[in-house]
């Protein structure tokens, strides 16, 4: 009895396994090929970057290389008898290729062919090769034929010029030998990190002071900003007064004005107060934001006003009711706010570009700097993306903490 | 007690109860200030007080009369005890109060002074290092929910602690001996003593004493405060927003170069912008043979040529139109495929929204030094792969093709299509983000009842995903495309220093860049000005028909 009412349970439980299994993997096929469309997009976003990092890393020689290559590498040396030797790779003398270290050059040779191949040339010294008392014709020139070893065998082979070669030597094993001339050969490489490029990058053209300079600017355009954005928010929100919300749709109105528009103008105001080529010139005119107020006035609605008629029945000035009830409220959008000032003025550039560039170099900002260093032909790209790096480290580190808030940033002005 | 009842308990006493002392005191400033304020704007006027001329001189004796006019009309209402008077009295001795201190302080040159302090700062920057760990301390706390409030206070007190000793440390001491002996200045003191004296008038009128006196009301009350509380924005909207907007209006009807006469134009700089002249040429005329004088070629189709006064900016209205065409398409289409995918509920979507946005918080400048890099003709990675890719595709296919190998830079042809895809390479991340924000809006119900229903992943994304996401797609759509039009930075870095940011034969001359040259390079800034009003225009055009397209496919989707 017990089996037959069993047989169809354990059937449909393996039948449901199966399904299950069938769905899962198929799932896991479609998942895979989510992962692998996301995976080639994220190699495209994060590749430049990874090639900047490294290539900060990149000696000044390293950098022109062809083909182009990602990892910095240098000349691999050896000590041998308390001497650093630039290591080579070289066939040796038994025809093996090996890391060899270059022990002496000058070494008098010529360059031999075959009679029926003259592109395939080698480079032997002449003590190693004997004369034969033949001569070939090649292209209407006489050229005398020697009985060369080469790779351990001797072959009679055609002498088409004179050259010098270096004598290399196998560390681990000083009998082994080769020659090769120095100039062409293959330099032996290894995996490197010049970090003297950072060191040397902050100390051109007041680097170390871009930097200091835009933390400043950034921290103080996201305070004032930030004050002035709640304290207006606020009163759009909460209290009437006579034209607000006509204030308000000009508010609106004036976020769809694109900056290009005021460039100009803004420029004259500077000159005229005597702030161009100052840092103040990219503090005060940005504190005063219709973005991040109208920002603050959205969230402010939305909190109910029970929480604030109990406070301001027990006597508490708006003021009171402002920082210590609203603002502890929205943090959310404070830091959400802030994150935008944030990446706004830390990436300022046209502004910037008008309204300091005549500054010395001291009161640059990273932006300016970093371009003024991309246009010095001077340097090089390794000096250049040290730069770069240094210049992203500190967005970067505030994102790995806040990314909430700038994920939450764009996905407020998405609502708007 | 609240203000109303305060209103009606002094409702008995009247106006008739004579004035305090405190109001005479508040009538006389009014009277002092209205005075000061005439034979101020007289001085401004005769170019006896300072030497303002044109737009500044107009601006200035504007507010000093506007100053007199609110000064005077106060004072009969303050006799009569009415809040309208103790209203504007306490708006205008507030503007005055923070006027007279900004005044002050610019003479002082404190807002110049950021240079100092930035000097300063330099050698004290590491405790900041300290009001950051503070914060983080503070914002970590909720993770260790036994101790959080603990914890938040270790990290209030750090960041409290960083940012006393990094004032001091930036120089708070030597700052306010400086600022005490700047304050020394004549000016600065009459200046300022003018400003603290509508001060006190400010805080007299402010008082409850003044609320009953003025029979008050809470909604009169109300909106001064409001007033108050939004002048920090206003104040700086003003100087910085509305007067910069219509200056620029201004200057765009004249000739100037920054630095003498403006001259007036009328309407010359638009006519000159949209001047075109269409001309056939035949063999052997050269275009100047066929075109009226201060015309020159802007474009060639066959026979036909198209000249104009500026033909810079047909070229630059050419360059962007084209761009738009091919970048925004480029950096919305991908964005919303990609955001379909992140937005499937399956492990590690997080990190690659987190990756995506790594262009957006790295700067465009850094990463537009990287991709001038990486489109190097010769070394460059970008070259190189494709050559790599043809070669791959010849050795499978045993084709012969040969890979091309643009000269990415400083190609006419070619130079614009790097900038292309540069913009659409930066704006992909950052657009997904957006649209996963407006697909987490969608109501998962639907997606469930189209399961149960077997639709496919394709049917669901073109009939449940793409019309109830169309209010991101409308703002992902405008925002790129104004950000595209204004396309300056990139031709900027990636054609200097070696070009001019126009690019090799003006291929990357964008109108911004056009603007940047006329207003900053060759300082004919009512020409510019102009230029930037006709891009203004043309934005705003594009966003109101993205936005009337946006209102219509919401229709039909409701019809």
């Amino acid at each position: 009895m017990t089996m037959l009412e069993n047989k169809p349970d354990t059937d449909l439980a393996a039948e449901h396994k199966r399904l299950q299994r069938r769905v899962n993997r198929r799932r896991w096929l479609g998942y895979s090929g989510i992962y692998v469309i996301l995976g080639i997009f994220a190699i495209a976003m994060i590749f430049p970057f990874v090639y900047m990092f490294f290539t900060s890393l990149k000696d000044t020689s390293d950098v022109f290389t062809y083909p182009p290559r990602v990892l910095p590498y240098e000349a691999e040396t050896i000590e041998v008898d308390g001497e650093e030797l630039p290591v080579f790779i070289i066939d040796s003398v038994d025809g093996e290729q090996r890391e060899m270290v270059l022990v002496e050059s000058g070494i008098e040779a010529g360059l031999f062919a075959d009679e029926s191949d003259l592109e395939t040339t080698v480079a032997v010294p002449l003590e190693f090769a004997t004369d034969t008392g033949r001569t070939v014709v090649v292209d209407g020139e006489e050229l005398p034929i020697y009985t060369v070893e080469v790779a351990g065998d001797t072959q009679d082979l055609v002498l088409l010029r004179n050259t010098a070669v270096g004598k290399f030597v196998d560390p681990d094993d000083p009998s082994v030998v080769g020659y090769a001339v120095v100039r062409t050969a293959e330099p032996a490489e290894r995996i490197t990190a010049n970090w003297g490029n950072y060191s040397e990058v902050l100390g051109i053209r007041d680097f170390d002071k871009s930097i200091t300079n835009t933390v400043l600017i950034t921290v103080l355009v996201v305070v004032g900003s930030l004050f002035t954005s709640i304290m207006g928010g606020y009163a759009f929100a909460r209290m009437n007064f006579p034209g607000r919300d006509r204030l308000f749709v000009a508010y609106l109105g004036s976020i769809m004005i694109p900056f290009v528009v005021l460039i100009i103008p803004l420029f004259r105001l500077m000159v005229s107060l005597g702030w161009v080529n100052t840092l103040g010139s990219l503090v005060w005119p940005f504190i005063f934001n219709a973005y991040g107020t109208f920002l603050m006035r959205q969230f402010f609605v939305s909190i109910p006003k029970d929480l604030e008629e109990a406070a301001y029945i027990d006597g508490a000035k708006r003021w009171k009711i402002l920082w210590s009830i609203f603002v502890p409220l929205s943090w959310p959008a404070i830091a959400t706010l802030a994150t935008f000032m944030f990446l706004y003025a830390w990436n300022s550039f046209i502004w910037p570009l008008v309204s300091i560039n005549g500054a010395n170099s001291e009161d640059f900002v990273l932006t300016i700097a970093l371009q003024t260093l991309g246009g010095q032909a001077g340097e090089g790209p390794n000096l250049i993306f040290a730069a770069i790096v240094l210049s992203v480290i500190i967005p970067f580190t505030v994102f790995v903490f806040a990314q909430r808030y700038f994920v939450e940033n764009v996905a407020t002005s998405g609502i708007k | 007690m609240t203000t109303a009842e305060q209103t009606i308990s002094t409702d008995a006493t009247g106006p008739t109860g004579g004035h305090p002392p405190w109001l005479i005191a508040v009538i006389a400033w009014q009277a002092v200030v209205a005075v000061v304020a005439i034979v101020a704007a007289v001085g401004l006027a005769t170019g006896v007080l300072f030497d303002f001329s044109g737009v500044g001189l107009v601006v200035t004796v504007t507010l000093t009369l506007g100053v007199a006019a609110a000064a005077v009309y106060a004072i009969p209402h303050l006799l009569a005890h009415r809040n309208r008077g103790r209203s504007v009295a306490t708006l205008l001795q507030y503007t005055i109060l923070v006027l007279g201190l900004i005044a002050a302080i610019q003479e002082m040159g404190l807002f110049r002074g950021i240079d100092a302090l930035a000097s300063s700062y330099r050698d004290a920057w590491y405790w900041t290092l300290l009001v950051v760990l503070g914060w983080i301390i503070y914002s970590q706390a909720e993770r260790i929910k036994s101790a959080e409030k603990a914890i938040q206070r270790v990290g209030r007190y750090t960041m409290a602690g960083g940012a006393i000793i990094l004032t001091i440390a930036v120089g708070v001491i030597p700052g306010t001996i400086e600022f005490a002996r700047r304050l020394l200045d004549p000016e600065v003191i009459g200046l300022t003593v003018f400003a603290v004296v509508s001060g006190v008038m400010f805080f007299l009128l402010r008082r409850s004493a003044a609320t009953d006196l003025f029979e008050t009301t809470v909604d009169e009350a109300e909106a001064i405060d409001g007033f108050l509380f939004v002048s920090p924005n206003v104040f700086g909207f003003l100087a910085f927003f509305a007067f910069p907007l219509v200056f620029s209006l201004f200057v765009s009807f004249t000739a100037w170069d920054g630095l003498t006469e403006i001259t007036w134009l009328g309407p010359d700089n638009y006519i000159k912008i949209f001047s075109l002249q269409f001309a056939s040429v035949e063999a052997g005329q050269a275009a100047s043979d066929v075109l009226s004088e201060g015309y020159s070629q802007a474009f060639r189709f066959g026979d036909v040529i198209m000249g104009a006064r500026d033909p810079n900016f047909w070229i630059g209205m050419r360059n962007i139109l084209v761009f738009a065409f091919v970048a925004i398409p480029l950096a919305t289409f991908p964005a919303l495929v990609l955001a379909a995918l992140l937005n499937s509920k399956i492990p590690g979507m997080k990190v690659f929204r987190a990756i995506y946005f790594i262009p957006y918080v790295a700067g465009i400048l850094g990463v537009l030094l990287i991709w001038k890099q990486l489109y190097n003709a010769s070394i460059g990675f970008i070259n190189y792969g494709i050559l790599r890719v043809f070669d791959f595709i010849n050795a499978i296919f045993g084709t012969e093709f040969v890979a091309p190998q643009p000269e990415w830079l400083s190609d006419p042809n070619i130079a614009m299509w790097s900038i292309v895809i540069f913009f659409a390479w930066f704006m992909t991340g950052y657009n997904a983000v957006l649209f996963v924000a407006g697909m987490q809006g969608i109501p998962g119900s639907l997606y469930e009842a189209a399961d149960i229903d077997g639709a496919s992943w394709w049917k669901k994304f073109r009939n449940i995903t793409v019309p109830l996401l169309r209010p991101t797609t409308f703002f992902v759509v405008s925002t790129t495309t104004i950000l595209g039009l204004q396309v300056f930075t990139e031709p900027f870095v990636l054609m200097g220093p070696q070009l001019p940011p126009s690019g090799p034969g003006n291929a990357t001359l964008t109108p911004v860049v056009q603007l940047y040259q006329e207003g900053f390079q060759r300082f004919n800034q009512g020409y510019a000005s102009a230029l930037a009003w006709v891009l203004f225009v043309l934005i705003f055009a594009v966003t109101i028909l993205n936005f009337w397209r946006q209102r219509r496919l919401e229709g039909e989707g409701v019809g």
